[in-house]
């Protein structure tokens, strides 16, 4: 069984415009997928339909066995289970990094303040942090923020991770020590779905790489057919745009 | 008060704030203290009031829901733009007609009506103006960070709770103090349904001793001090409550 399963989704805004047409991705337990297309061809979208901050009209999502657009589906419960990373970090910035990692674990776990500690200092220490505990987000740097952020997602021990391009909001030199932090991750064999333009990282860790354009899945290919034989034109126009920087 | 004719042979007497002032309850300057005290506890209930209907309008105004928004802009709309005189009137000798005749008849008996009238009449004119600083507040923060809370599993309310009200209230605190400031000027209308606040109690020892420019000396004095006290503490919270690193025009 897939650790996330869309089947068939589509979705409207409006009347007028389908911003997702169709969309199917099978991602099994374990395996690193790397979503990418042009700006504007619904990536964003599709990986946000995965936890329902976007809702969909058509089709079927199932993470983990849970559908996720039931109507009787407790959505809170499954979103604490799937970690999102975004592009602009969005850690709370009245709390310290230590209370950013706890929220979600003493108000939608439930867990005690002291567990909750300890857990957040763990994945600190992991993402290479702990000596900044008591900082605030504005008193850190853009690629030290993410690696908070990432931390954040990790504390509340999610089956699956989403990420929305989480380095083209850093200065070049931060996008390293972002992009180490989730090679790492994928090698634990955490399950992940990744929007990123950043191709190294899909051919180091990636297993599938999944082409968009205008709300449409063009490719969805192994890592090596993508970046060795593009089927599609349109993946090949993208992939020389690309690679050519 | 025709100063420039009067003002010339006006008998100046400061001493009158010690002098025993009729009501029987000790001096002038006493019954000025007073108000001040009405002006203070009425002031600061409206504000409680304000702040609670304010702080819930405010969030009503944010929601997804059309019903939700439509109903709030209605309450701004309403409670803003009925001149509070108005709007002390109609609470005052209005809505007691309104309501079934017992329940009207014990409202007017009520020890403290005035005063109880003017909180709900003061507070609810200032909600309106508090709720409109609150979704301002809100809607500045990036859509992002009400996206990061739901993703980590809050529900809407605890998103609101814990990451969007406090974010908001840091940003509109000043504009926030300035409307405190405005609660407090605002009681001064309750005079007109017999409270005896400072203004009220200006214009009574104006009444019995005929020195209506001390009178009203003191009362602004007054007033100046206690908006500077209240300047001065928000300032202090303002600085309390800054978070580091933030940059509030980011
Ligand atoms: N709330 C909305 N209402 C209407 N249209 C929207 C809304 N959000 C996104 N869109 C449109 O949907 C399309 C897909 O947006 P999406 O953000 O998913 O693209 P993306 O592939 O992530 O692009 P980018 O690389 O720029 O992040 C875009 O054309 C966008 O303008
Ligand atoms: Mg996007």
């Amino acid at each position: 069984m897939s650790m996330i399963s869309m089947r068939n989704v589509s979705k409207w805004y409006g009347p007028q415009f389908q911003v997702l047409k169709d969309c199917s991705v099978e991602v099994e337990k374990g395996e690193v997928i790397v979503v990418c297309g042009p700006s504007g061809s619904g990536k964003s979208t599709l990986i946000k339909t995965v936890n329902a901050l976007e809702t969909i009209q058509n089709g079927e999502i199932v993470v983990d066995g849970v559908t996720v657009n039931a109507s009787k589906t407790n959505l809170p419960k499954l979103r604490a289970r799937v970690g999102m990373v975004f592009q602009h970090f969005e850690l709370f910035p009245h709390l310290s990094i230590i209370q950013n990692l706890c929220l979600g674990q003493e108000k939608v776990l439930g867990r005690g303040h002291d567990e909750a500690v300890a857990k957040a200092e763990a994945l600190l220490k992991r993402v290479g942090l702990s000596a900044h505990a008591q900082k605030f987000p504005g008193q850190l740097s853009g690629g030290q923020q993410q690696r908070v952020a990432i931390a954040r997602a990790l504390v509340m021990d999610p089956v699956c991770m989403l990420f929305d391009e989480p380095t083209s909001a850093l200065d070049p030199e931060m996008i390293t020590e972002v992009l180490d932090v989730m090679v790492e991750l994928a090698r634990e064999g955490m399950t992940m779905m990744v929007v990123t333009h950043e191709m190294g990282f899909a051919r180091k860790v990636a297993h599938r790489v999944v082409f968009m354009d205008q709300g449409e899945i063009v490719e969805d290919a192994l890592k090596e057919d993508f970046f060795g034989t593009p089927r599609s034109e349109r993946a090949r126009n993208f992939l020389s745009k690309i690679l050519s920087h | 008060m025709a100063a420039g004719s009067r003002g010339v042979n006006y008998h100046w007497n400061w001493g009158i704030l010690l002098e025993p002032s009729p009501d029987g309850q000790g001096t002038y300057l006493d019954m000025l203290l007073g108000g001040l005290r009405w002006t203070i506890v009425t002031a600061l209930c409206a504000w409680v009031v304000a702040l609670v209907f304010g702080s819930a309008i405010g969030v009503l105004r944010t929601l997804q829901s059309r019903t939700a928004q439509w109903v709030a802009g209605a309450y701004v709309e309403l409670f803003r733009n009925i001149p509070l005189l108005v709007q002390l009137f109609l609470w005052f000798f209005v809505v007691p007609e309104l309501l079934p005749r017992e329940w009207g008849i014990w409202i007017k008996q009520l020890r403290y009506g005035a005063f109880y009238t003017a909180v709900v009449a003061i507070g609810l004119y200032m909600s309106s103006r508090v709720a409109t600083q609150v979704s301002a507040g809100i809607s500045a923060l990036p859509k992002g960070q009400r996206m990061a809370g739901t993703a980590i599993g809050l529900t809407p309310a605890q998103t609101y709770r814990y990451i969007l009200l406090p974010m908001a209230y840091r940003i509109v605190l000043p504009p926030l103090t300035s409307e405190f400031l405005n609660t407090i000027k605002n009681t001064s209308v309750a005079l007109t349904i017999g409270l005896m606040e400072l203004t009220g109690a200006a214009r009574s020892m104006q009444e019995f001793s005929f020195q209506v420019f001390e009178a009203f000396t003191a009362a602004t004095v007054i007033y100046l001090l206690l908006n500077a006290i209240v300047t001065f503490g928000m300032r202090a919270l303002e600085r309390r409550l800054a978070v580091p690193g933030f940059n509030a025009a980011r």
